[in-house]
């Protein structure tokens, strides 16, 4: 069956190599020349934290925009993959009939099937695995610059994660096809089931994938960012410790101003809250009102709060969401198992 | 031909019940009278049954395609599955070859339960009526994919035959014709060395001439195989299953209608030509299976069962047409509905006492 998988993926497997080559191309050379600039510019500027947008020492500059368009394209390549490797592995062999032939041959369908399933799935890890690469290397700089590796178009680009995402959208792909037996209606719920468990894991679970950490710090100050991080929530802590509810007619307190009610001001501090709602920006060398309620709710005894995943977590939640991908990857390939094994052909 | 009266074979069981396993056993020869002999008794010398089934039913979510069948075809013959279309001969036919699963009754092909495993799958070998093959890949890729998918394969013998046959074995197999396309789906298929062959009207989509090559090309195979291969194919060309096949399974409206041997079949059957009266006698006697009245004269497709002694009526030999033909009119579904015991009732003899159960 390894053959006969073999001479059924020639052509599709050269059309990917080649395809392969040509991203492997401009990602390497814009990369190469990009990485360069950035030396240059780190010798010349200083540290990468400076380097946002400020004339001479614009790290933006650097940028390839091919290069660029190309990392963000990256985000659709396991999608690709699931739709034109997975889904129509059982399907369109189910659509041609060529199913009849081979499962009548001297094999069980189950290791036609499965050995199938797992060459194309370790086709899929290693496309998906190049282009991931060639991605992170690419990003190197712009990871440097702007330190928010947590975000979708780069951790979903970058890293082991994309090998899962593809190896999900492969298994996907054949269990759809499995079930449906027919390649376009496959396709569709591939599109569909990838896109929903994707953004359902981006927005619900990722940020859970380890218990957030909490900072608190004073309201006047702000808080601390410890590296590279993930922001996730701020807050306003009560005298007591409790967290405060935000309301959205509240009055707005702290550095990045949180609606607090009013209601759970001391009475001392409430008095100042009128002059702090309607303050515009304030005058030089006449008192602010809002940094007269802030200093005054500090004293009270209100903190502000800072939810996030630290920057360490970057390389643990890869790996964490790289094997829920592979999990599902395993509970689908075992769904077409299972949906091959009992179905009439 | 026409005789009268008295033309009975000896032996036969005069309460006319005959399974619909009633044929010959596999060592005798085709068109041998082997009248009241019945199958499922073990007392038939020789090798089992190749392919037997028992109350095989097959029911899908609307229909029942296959329903309560009983059959036997004895090893080494060649046996055609017949019956109008929809009457569930793919369906038999892939049961039989473990692509679709019984929902009732049992089928056994070599002693064996249609099922996954190797051991089955390389005894049988089975050939879907669209031919289904890579349509990019040539033969020749085909044969290789055979030879890794098969313990057991001739992969030469494909080569021989199809180079016999001056079809290009490096051609994409889409780019041939149709009757060379099917020329290579049958060397596949016999390159298996399968021990049952299961074909689903291989020669429908065939012109007369690529339908006389692919018919020589299995008789060929069953004459090199001296006994060994027994061959099920279904068809609704009459004329090539006289010419090739020794049996006959006769399928309509989901069920057995018919099945045995065809020299013995024709020997039970006779045409009966008489005024138009009341066939109740005959109906004692004999099981009438179609009946059809033109002016005053009566004609009635019987199965004897017994001595044919009413002399108004002239006996005139049946031919298999006329056999089948008569077979399928009694199961249409406008057909006069005959009462248990009469007509039809008595072909499903052995199903309905599986029925009663």
């Amino acid at each position: 069956m390894t053959w006969v998988t073999w001479r059924l993926y020639r052509l599709p497997g050269a059309i990917a190599l080649a395809l392969l080559a040509a991203f492997a191309a401009v990602e390497l050379t814009t990369g190469l020349r990009m990485a360069s600039a950035w030396h240059h510019l780190l010798a010349t500027c200083g540290d990468s934290g400076t380097m946002e947008g400020d004339g001479t020492c614009d790290g933006g500059s650097v940028i390839g925009v091919l290069g660029n368009d190309m990392r963000v394209l990256s985000i659709s390549v396991p999608l690709i993959i699931g739709v034109l490797l997975g889904a129509p592995l059982a399907a369109h062999e189910m659509e041609t009939g060529t199913t009849r032939f081979t499962w009548t041959q001297g094999i069980t369908r189950s290791r036609w099937l499965l050995v199938k399933a797992g060459w194309l799935l370790l086709a899929a890890a290693i496309c998906a695995g190049a282009v991931s690469a060639l991605v992170t290397f690419w990003s190197g700089p712009v990871n440097a610059m702007r330190g928010d590796q947590f975000s979708g178009a780069f951790f979903d680009t970058q890293g082991v994660a994309p090998v899962g995402y593809a190896v999900f959208a492969t298994a996907l792909g054949i269990a759809a096809g499995a079930l449906l037996r027919r390649t376009l209606p496959a396709i569709a719920v591939t599109i569909a089931g990838f896109a929903g468990i994707r953004l359902l894991i981006v927005d619900a679970v990722r940020p859970h994938l380890m218990p957030a950490v909490t900072s608190i710090t004073g309201l006047v100050q702000g808080p601390t960012s410890p590296g590279i991080t993930w922001f996730l929530s701020s807050g306003i802590i009560g005298p007591s410790g409790q967290p405060l509810s935000l309301v959205k007619d509240g009055v707005g307190v702290g550095v990045d101003g949180l609606p607090i009610p009013l209601s759970a001001m001391p009475a001392a501090c409430q008095k100042l809250a009128p002059a702090a709602i309607t303050a515009g920006p304030p005058a030089k060398g006449a008192p602010d009102p809002v940094a007269a309620l802030t200093s005054c709710l500090s004293h009270a005894g209100f903190r502000q709060s800072i939810t996030y995943q630290p920057g360490w977590r970057y390389w643990p939640f890869q790996g964490i969401e790289a094997g829920i991908y592979l999990l599902l990857a395993a509970a689908l390939v075992a769904v077409a198992w299972y949906a091959i094994r009992r179905r009439d052909a | 031909m026409s005789t009268l009266a008295r033309i009975g074979p000896a032996g036969q069981d005069p309460a006319g019940r005959h399974s619909p396993g009633n044929g010959s056993p596999g060592a005798d020869s085709p068109g041998r009278d082997t009248l009241g002999r019945d199958s499922f008794d073990s007392d038939s010398p020789g090798a089992p049954p190749a392919i037997e089934a028992a109350g095989l039913t097959k029911q899908y979510r609307r229909h029942t395609a296959l329903s309560d069948c009983s059959l036997a075809v004895p090893q080494g013959s060649i046996c055609a599955v017949i019956g109008p279309n929809g009457a569930g001969k793919t369906t038999l036919l892939r049961l039989l070859c473990g692509l679709a699963e019984a929902s009732g009754g049992t089928a056994r092909v070599l002693g064996a339960t249609p099922r996954q495993a190797p051991a089955f799958l390389s005894e049988v070998g089975y050939l879907a009526q669209e031919m289904p093959l890579y349509r990019r890949l040539p033969a020749e890729d085909h044969i290789k994919i055979g030879a890794h998918l098969n313990a057991r394969w001739d992969g030469q013998s494909a080569r021989d035959r199809l180079r016999a046959l001056d079809i290009p074995l490096d051609r994409p197999v889409g780019t041939l014709s149709g009757g060379q396309r099917a020329q290579v789906a049958l060397s596949l298929v016999l390159a298996k060395k399968p021990r049952v062959l299961l074909l689903d009207e291989p020669v429908a989509a065939l012109d007369p001439l690529a339908r006389r090559g692919f018919l020589a090309t299995i008789m060929a195979a069953a004459a090199e195989a001296e006994g060994s291969l027994t061959i099920a194919l279904s068809s609704h060309l009459i004329a090539d299953i006289e010419r090739v096949c020794d049996h006959i399974i006769l399928l309509a409206a989901a069920r057995v209608q018919l099945c045995g041997d065809i020299g013995s079949l024709l020997a039970q059957h006779k045409v009966l030509i008489g005024p138009k009266k009341d066939i109740a006698p005959v109906e004692r006697e004999h099981t009438v299976i179609s009946a059809s009245a033109a002016g005053r004269q009566a004609t009635l497709l019987v199965r004897l069962g017994g001595p044919l002694i009413d002399p108004a009526y002239q006996a005139e030999d049946v031919g298999l047409e006329e056999l089948v033909l008569g077979y399928m009119d009694a199961a249409a579904p406008g057909a006069p509905a005959r009462p248990r015991g009469a007509g039809l009732s008595t072909l499903t003899t052995a199903t309905s006492t599986e029925e009663d159960r």
